[in-house]
C-alpha cells in the first residue's frame, strides 16, 4: 500500500517538475497576442539583454536555496562590487584605471563577503536570513561609504563593453550570462560540492553521517554564492555606465522570486539551476508584457509579490509536515 | 543565560548614556533625554508588533512596508476624511498582516518569505495609494488632527505618552492574557501547545495582524512627524526595528522576551545613533555596524538547543 | 578464527534506565547472527553503539581481534561495519549511485569533476549484487519503497570491494518493507553474501530469524539473556526467552484495579489509515485500561496518534455518547474530553521554559480568565492543588518544569490533562524514562483516575506493564487487531500467550 502511494506521488512531482516551462510557453504565447513585436529576434535579445543580470545573481542564489537556507544579502554585495569595480576603472572621482583587472577584483570582493555570510552563519550558528540580512544591510552602508553618499561616474568604454558591446549581434551581457550558467550547471552536476548541497537540503543528518564536511560546504556555497553576486555588480556597473548604492534596489526581490518560481523548493533539495533560468525568464517576460499591456511599472513588485505565493503554493510538498515558522 | 538576557540589555543602555553623556556633558539634561526617548518612538511601536512575532519564532520582514503604506494612506485620505482617515490608515495595517499570517498558515512557507512578499504587495499598494509620489500634509490638518501624536501634554511630547499606552496595552496582552502566554508557548514549543488543544494558526494569524497594526501605528506618526507621506518613508526601519527587539533580550528562537525589553533595545539603538553622530561617525559606517550588531545579538541571544538544523 | 565483530561488557544508561547492561556479542565471516526481543529490551541502543551515534560507559568493541572506538557512523563505515537502517537513509534528490557513493566521490574524480559515468559503472556492479536491475543513474525518488532498501543494502554492500577486512553488515528490520518474493531474494543475497562477511539481523520476525540466521541472541530488559544455535531453537521457545520475570501484582496496583462500567467512552468502527493499520474495531468503556500490545510497525502508534487528533485516519468511524465524531486535530480531540501524553514528552507534553503551573493550565486558560486577564491566584491555587493531590516534588508553582525530574514532569501533563477535566486520556509510553519510584506513582495515578470513571487506553513501555496495568489488552500485528484478552484483577494472561500474537 505504501508502494501505490510512492509511485503516484512521483508521478505528481515529474508533472511538476514541468511546469515553470508551461507557464513560460504560455506567458510567451498570452504576451504576443497581444503584442506581435513579441517574438522577433530584436525584442527576444532585448528580453534576453534584461535577463542577464538577474541570471546570474540567481545562478548563486540557487545553490543557497537548494541547501535550504536563504541569502538576503544580494542587494549589499551588488552595491559593493558594483561601487567597487567603479572606482578602479576610469571614472570621475578616482584616478585609477585598472581596466578589466577591475572586474576580478570586484568579483573576489563579492566572494568575501559571501565568505564572511557563510563563516558568520556556520560558526555563530545564526539562522542564514538573520546573517545574511545583517551582512546585506552592511554591505548597503560599505557601498555608500566608499562613495561618501556620491555616485561615480565610469569613463572606461572597454569595461562598459562587457555590458554593452556586440559578439555575433548578440551583447556581450548575455554571453557572460550564458557563460555563468553553464559553470553553475557544471558545479551542481558534477562536483562534489553541488552534489552534497542536495544531499545537505535534503537530508543533513543523512549527509553528515555519510562523512559529507557540512560546515566547510555551507561556507564555501556561500562563498560560491557572494562570486556570483560580484558578476552581477560588475555587470550592473557596465550596463548603467555608473556605481552607487542604490544600484542594486529590488535585486533581491527578484532574484528570489525568479528561484522559486522556477521550481526550487524553498525547503531545500528540490530544483536547479536551469529551474532558475526559466524562472528569471518567467519573471522578465511577464514584466515586459506588463509594460506592453501599459500596466504601471511599480505594480510589478506586488504581482513578483503574488508569484512568490503561488509559486511556494504549486510547489507545496504536504508530506512535510513540520512546524513551519 | 536568562538572567543575561534580562539584565545585560538595561546596564548596556545604562552604559552607552554614560558613555556618550562622557563626550557631551549637555546630553545629561532632561530635556535632552525627553527629545532622545521622543525620537525613539516610532522605532519603538514598529518593533513592538515585531517582538510578538519574533516571541512566536518567526519574522515580519514587510514592517518597513507597512509602515510606508501607512504614511501614503494617512496623507492621501486625511484632506477628504479627517480623524477617519487615522484608523483607516492602522486598519491597512491590519490587513496587511492578516495577509502574511494568512499566506505563512495556509501555505505553510517560512513566515521571512511570507512577509517578504506581502511586502512587495504592500509596496505595490503604497505607490498606488500615493500615486507613486510623496504626499505633503498641510501644517493645519496636521495641527487640527495629529496633535495626539506631535503636541505636548503635561509638558511631555505626546509620542511619548503614545508610545507609553501602547506599551502598557501590549505589556498587559503579552504578559496576562492567554493571548500573550499562546505566543509565548508557541515560540517555546509550538508542538506541545497543538498537542494541548489550542488553535495555533488563530493565535499565528492575530500576531501577525497585531505585527502589521502597530506598524501601521509607527508609519501614522512618522508622518505626522515629517508632515509627509511616501511609499519609501520606512524604508531604513526594517533592521533597526528588528535590532532593536533582539537587542533588548528577546531570542530570535522565541519564547523569551516583552515589550519592556524592545523598549529598552530601541533605546539602546537610538543612544548608538546618537553617540556614533557624537563621535564623528558617518551615518554610513553606522549602517554597517548596526548589521554586526544584528548578526551579534542574535548571536548571543539565541537558544540553539532547540534547532537541530541550523538554516 | 578471530570473530569480525566483538563486543564485550557494554554498559549504557539513559536517566532512570539501564539500555544496556554488560552485554556481550560476536559475529564471524561466515555467519548470519539474529539478534531478538521485546520492544526496549536494548537492541536499538546496541545498533546505536556500533553506528557511533552513542559511546559505550562501559566494555569494548573490538574489530579483527583489535580494540576500537567508533566515533561516529562514518567512522564505523571505514572500519567495515555497514548500518541498513529501519528508517531509510537514501537521499531523494541524488541518484542511485550518487546515494551508494555519497561522502566517498574521491574515486570518480577527473580534473575536479566528478565522472558519472565511472561512477554509474561501479555502482551497477553494486546493484549486481543486489540484482537490482535499474539505470544506476535513477533518481531516488523515483524507486519504490523496496528498491530503495535494496540500494540501501547495495550501499552497505560497496564497502566489500573497497576494504580490506571482511565487511560487517547490519540489517535492522530489513524485511518489514518488502513483499514476501523480495524477502527470499534478499535471503538468497545474504547467504551468498556471507562467504566473505558477517552479518547481523534484527527483527520481529521469528520465522525469518530461524530461517536466515546461524546463532541467535535474545535480549530483555538491556542484557543477552539467551544465545542459541538457531537449528535448535522454534518460535515457541523463543517466545519463551524473550519474556521474563514472573508479574508483580503489586508493583501494578492489581489489588486497585477498577471494574469497568458498562458505558461506552469511545466506539472505535473499522479505523483505518492506509498502510499503517486497517478495520481496527474496539470499544473503550468508563473506568476501563484498555492496553494496545504490539512491536514497532504494529500501527499502535499511528492508531494512538488518530485517536488523540495528531494524525488523520483514512477511514472508518468514532462514536462518543451517541455522536459521530471526527477528530482531524488536537483541538478537536481536547474539545471531545481526548488527552493525549505523549511519549516524547519534552517535545509536544510540555512546554519546558514554561513553570509548573503554566504547563498545568495550558489546555484550559479559559477557566482561569476573567475580564481577558489570567488570574494568577487561580492559577496558582489550582496548581498547588494538583501538585499535593499528585505528589509532585516541586519547590514552587512558580518553579520551570524543565528542572523537575522526568517522573514529577509526566506527573504535571496528567495534572494538565485532569485539570482540563478529559474523559478519555491516551498514555503513550507514560513511563519511559522515569524512575522505578515514579513508574509507581503512574501506576497510582492511573488507577485512581479510572476509578473514578476515567477511560485509559495504555501503550505499555514493556509488555509487563500493559499486562499489569490493563483490564482489558488489543495486540496488534501488521497494522490489525491479531487478537484480545481480558485482564481483570487476579486473572491476567501470560506474558507468552500475548507474544505469540505480536510476533
Amino acid at each position: 500500500m505504501a508502494l501505490a502511494v510512492r509511485t503516484s506521488k512521483a508521478g505528481f512531482a515529474k508533472w511538476r517538475a514541468w511546469a515553470p516551462l508551461a507557464v513560460l510557453a504560455g506567458l510567451c504565447i498570452l504576451v504576443s497576442l497581444f503584442n506581435s513585436n513579441f517574438l522577433t529576434v530584436s525584442n527576444s535579445l532585448r528580453l534576453l539583454n534584461t535577463a542577464a543580470i538577474p541570471l546570474v545573481l540567481s545562478m548563486g542564489a540557487t545553490f543557497i536555496i537548494l541547501m535550504g537556507s536563504i541569502d538576503l544579502s544580494v542587494e549589499g554585495v551588488i552595491a559593493v562590487t558594483a561601487v567597487t569595480v567603479s572606482l578602479l576603472v576610469a571614472n570621475d572621482l578616482t584616478g585609477y584605471d585598472y581596466g578589466l583587472w577591475a572586474v576580478p577584483v570586484a568579483i573576489i570582493a563579492g566572494g568575501l563577503l559571501g565568505l564572511l555570510n557563510g563563516v558568520l552563519h556556520v560558526r555563530l550558528k545564526t539562522p542564514s536570513f538573520m546573517t545574511t540580512l545583517g551582512v546585506g544591510f552592511a554591505g548597503v552602508g560599505i557601498a555608500t561609504a566608499m562613495l561618501g553618499g556620491q555616485t561615480v561616474r565610469i569613463s572606461d568604454q572597454t569595461f562598459r563593453a562587457l555590458s554593452l558591446g556586440r559578439v555575433g549581434g548578440v551583447p556581450m551581457a548575455i554571453w557572460i550570462a550564458l557563460a555563468a550558467v553553464i559553470v553553475a550547471y557544471v558545479i551542481q552536476e558534477r562536483t562534489r560540492i553541488g552534489r552534497w548541497v542536495y544531499a545537505i537540503g535534503t537530508d543533513e543528518t543523512t549527509a553528515r553521517q555519510a562523512g559529507i564536511p557540512i560546515e566547510r560546504t555551507r561556507i564555501l556555497i556561500f562563498s560560491l554564492a557572494g562570486l556570483f553576486y560580484g558578476l552581477g555588480g560588475v555587470l550592473s556597473a557596465a550596463q548603467f555606465g555608473q556605481g552607487h548604492a542604490l544600484i542594486s534596489q529590488g535585486r533581491l526581490f527578484t532574484t528570489v522570486t525568479a528561484v522559486v518560481v522556477g521550481g526550487t523548493s524553498l525547503s531545500g533539495g528540490v530544483g536547479s539551476v536551469l529551474n532558475s533560468v526559466v524562472g528569471v525568464l518567467i519573471v522578465v517576460v511577464l514584466a515586459n508584457g506588463m509594460v506592453l499591456m501599459g500596466v504601471e511599472p511599480y505594480i510589478q513588485q506586488g504581482v513578483q509579490g503574488l508569484l512568490i505565493i503561488v509559486a511556494v503554493a504549486l510547489s507545496l510538498d504536504r508530506s512535510r509536515l513540520d512546524v513551519v515558522k | 543565560m536568562e538572567h543575561i538576557r534580562t539584565m545585560l540589555p538595561p546596564a548596556v543602555l545604562v552604559g552607552m548614556v554614560l558613555i556618550v553623556g562622557l563626550y557631551d556633558p549637555t546630553f545629561f539634561s532632561l530635556s535632552n533625554f525627553e527629545t532622545v526617548i521622543s525620537d525613539t518612538m516610532s522605532l519603538f511601536l514598529m518593533a513592538t508588533g515585531l517582538t510578538l512575532v519574533i516571541m512566536m519564532g518567526g519574522i515580519d520582514l514587510s514592517v518597513q512596508a507597512v509602515a510606508s503604506m501607512a504614511s501614503c494612506i494617512l496623507a492621501v485620505y486625511l484632506p477628504e476624511l479627517g480623524f477617519l482617515a487615522i484608523p483607516l490608515a492602522v486598519l491597512g495595517g491590519t490587513i496587511a498582516g492578516f495577509l502574511s499570517g494568512f499566506v505563512s498558515i495556509a501555505l505553510r512557507i517560512p513566515s521571512f518569505i511570507a512577509t517578504l512578499a506581502a511586502g512587495g504587495l504592500v509596496t505595490s499598494a503604497a505607490y498606488w495609494f500615493s500615486d507613486t509620489r510623496s504626499v505633503d500634509i498641510a501644517e493645519d490638518l496636521t495641527g487640527r488632527y495629529l496633535n495626539w501624536s506631535v503636541g505636548t501634554t503635561a509638558g511631555i511630547s505626546n509620542d511619548i505618552w503614545v508610545g507609553a499606552v501602547f506599551l502598557l496595552i501590549l505589556g498587559v496582552l503579552l504578559g496576562a492574557t492567554p493571548f500573550g502566554r499562546y505566543v509565548r508557548a508557541v515560540g517555546a514549543q509550538e508542538r506541545a501547545v497543538i498537542a494541548s488543544g489550542i488553535n495555533v494558526n488563530r493565535v499565528k494569524i492575530a500576531t501577525f495582524m497585531l505585527s502589521g497594526t502597530m506598524a501601521a501605528v509607527a508609519g501614522v506618526m512618522m508622518a505626522a512627524r515629517l508632515g509627509s507621506g511616501s511609499p519609501t518613508l520606512a524604508n531604513e526601519f526594517l533592521l533597526p526595528a528588528i535590532a532593536a527587539v533582539i537587542v533588548g533580550g528577546t531570542a530570535i528562537t522565541g519564547g523569551v522576551g516583552s515589550i519592556w525589553r524592545t523598549l529598552v533595545g530601541a533605546l539602546i539603538i537610538q543612544v548608538v545613533r546618537i553617540g556614533m553622530t557624537f563621535m564623528g561617525v558617518s551615518v554610513f559606517i553606522q549602517q554597517i555596524i548596526f548589521g554586526f550588531i544584528l548578526v551579534a545579538a542574535v548571536a548571543v541571544t539565541m537558544d540553539r538547543k532547540k534547532i537541530l538544523v541550523i538554516k | 578464527m578471530l570473530p569480525a565483530l566483538e563486543m564485550k561488557g557494554i554498559s549504557k544508561s539513559f536517566p532512570g534506565v539501564k539500555a544496556l547492561d554488560g552485554v556481550s556479542f560476536s559475529a564471524a565471516t561466515g555467519e548470519v547472527v539474529g539478534l531478538i526481543g521485546e520492544n526496549g529490551a536494548g537492541k536499538s541502543t546496541l545498533l546505536k553503539i556500533l553506528n557511533g551515534v552513542y559511546k559505550p560507559d562501559a566494555g569494548s568493541i573490538a574489530i579483527d581481534g583489535r580494540n576500537v572506538e567508533i566515533r561516529s557512523a562514518r567512522d564505523a563505515f571505514n572500519k567495515g561495519i555497514a548500518m541498513v537502517f529501519q528508517e531509510q537513509s537514501v537521499i531523494s534528490s541524488l541518484t542511485i549511485a550518487e546515494n551508494i557513493f555519497l561522502g566517498r566521490e574521491e574515486e570518480f574524480l577527473r580534473f575536479g569533476l566528478i565522472s558519472k559515468a565511472r561512477m554509474n559503472e561501479a555502482a551497477a556492479q553494486e546493484l549486481e549484487k543486489v540484482r537490482l536491475k535499474i539505470h544506476p543513474g535513477t533518481l531516488a525518488a523515483d524507486l519504490t519503497f523496496s528498491d530503495r532498501q535494496m540500494v540501501e543494502i547495495a550501499k552497505a554492500l560497496s564497502l566489500d570491494s573497497r576494504i580490506k577486512r571482511d565487511v560487517t553488515i547490519l540489517l535492522d528490520e530489513p524485511t518489514s518493507v518488502l513483499e514476501k518474493k523480495e524477502v527470499a531474494m534478499l535471503f538468497d543475497i545474504v547467504r551468498e553474501l556471507k562467504q566473505r562477511a558477517s552479518i547481523v539481523f534484527i527483527s520481529h520476525r521469528l520465522d525469518e530469524v530461524l530461517e536466515i540466521c546461524d546463532r541467535i541472541y535474545i535480549m530483555r530488559d538491556g542484557r543477552v539473556v539467551h544465545e542459541t544455535p538457531a537449528a535448535n531453537a522454534d518460535v515457541h521457545t523463543l517466545h519463551q526467552q524473550m519474556v521474563g520475570r514472573q508479574l508483580q501484582h503489586e508493583y501494578y496496583r492489581e489489588e486497585k484495579q477498577a471494574q469497568p462500567s458498562p458505558t461506552i467512552a469511545l466506539k472505535v468502527d473499522k479505523l483505518s489509515k492506509a498502510g499503517v493499520f486497517h478495520d481496527v474495531s474496539f470499544d473503550l468503556h468508563e473506568g476501563e485500561v484498555l492496553g494496545i500490545a504490539g512491536v514497532i510497525g504494529s500501527g499502535r502508534e499511528a492508531l494512538a496518534r488518530c485517536l488523540a487528533g495528531y494524525e488523520k485516519v483514512d477511514g472508518g468511524t468514532l462514536h462518543m455518547g451517541g455522536d459521530v465524531v471526527r477528530l482531524a486535530t488536537a483541538h478537536d480531540a481536547v474539545g471531545r474530553g481526548i488527552g493525549f501524553v505523549p511519549s516524547e514528552r519534552k517535545v509536544e507534553g510540555l512546554i519546558t521554559p514554561f513553570t509548573v503551573a503554566e504547563n498545568m493550565t495550558l489546555a484550559c486558560l479559559s477557566k482561569f480568565t476573567s475580564g481577558g486577564i489570567i488570574s494568577g491566584a487561580k492559577e496558582s491555587t489550582i496548581a498547588k492543588d494538583w501538585i499535593a493531590k499528585l505528589g509532585i516534588k516541586t519547590p514552587s508553582t512558580k518553579t520551570m518544569v524543565v528542572s523537575l525530574s522526568g517522573g514529577n514532569q509526566q506527573k504535571v501533563v496528567l495534572a494538565k490533562w485532569r485539570i482540563a477535566g478529559v474523559k478519555i486520556l491516551i498514555l503513550d509510553h507514560p513511563t519511559r524514562g522515569i524512575d522505578v519510584g515514579a513508574k509507581e506513582d503512574v501506576y497510582s495515578l492511573v488507577r485512581e483516575m479510572t476509578a473514578q470513571g476515567l477511560a485509559v487506553i495504555l501503550l505499555g513501555d514493556t509488555l509487563d506493564e500493559v499486562i499489569g496495568l490493563s483490564s482489558r489488552i488489543l495486540v496488534m500485528k501488521d497494522g490489525v487487531v491479531n487478537a484480545s484478552f481480558n485482564a481483570p484483577a487476579g486473572g491476567k494472561p501470560a506474558q507468552l500467550e500475548i507474544i505469540q500474537h505480536m510476533m
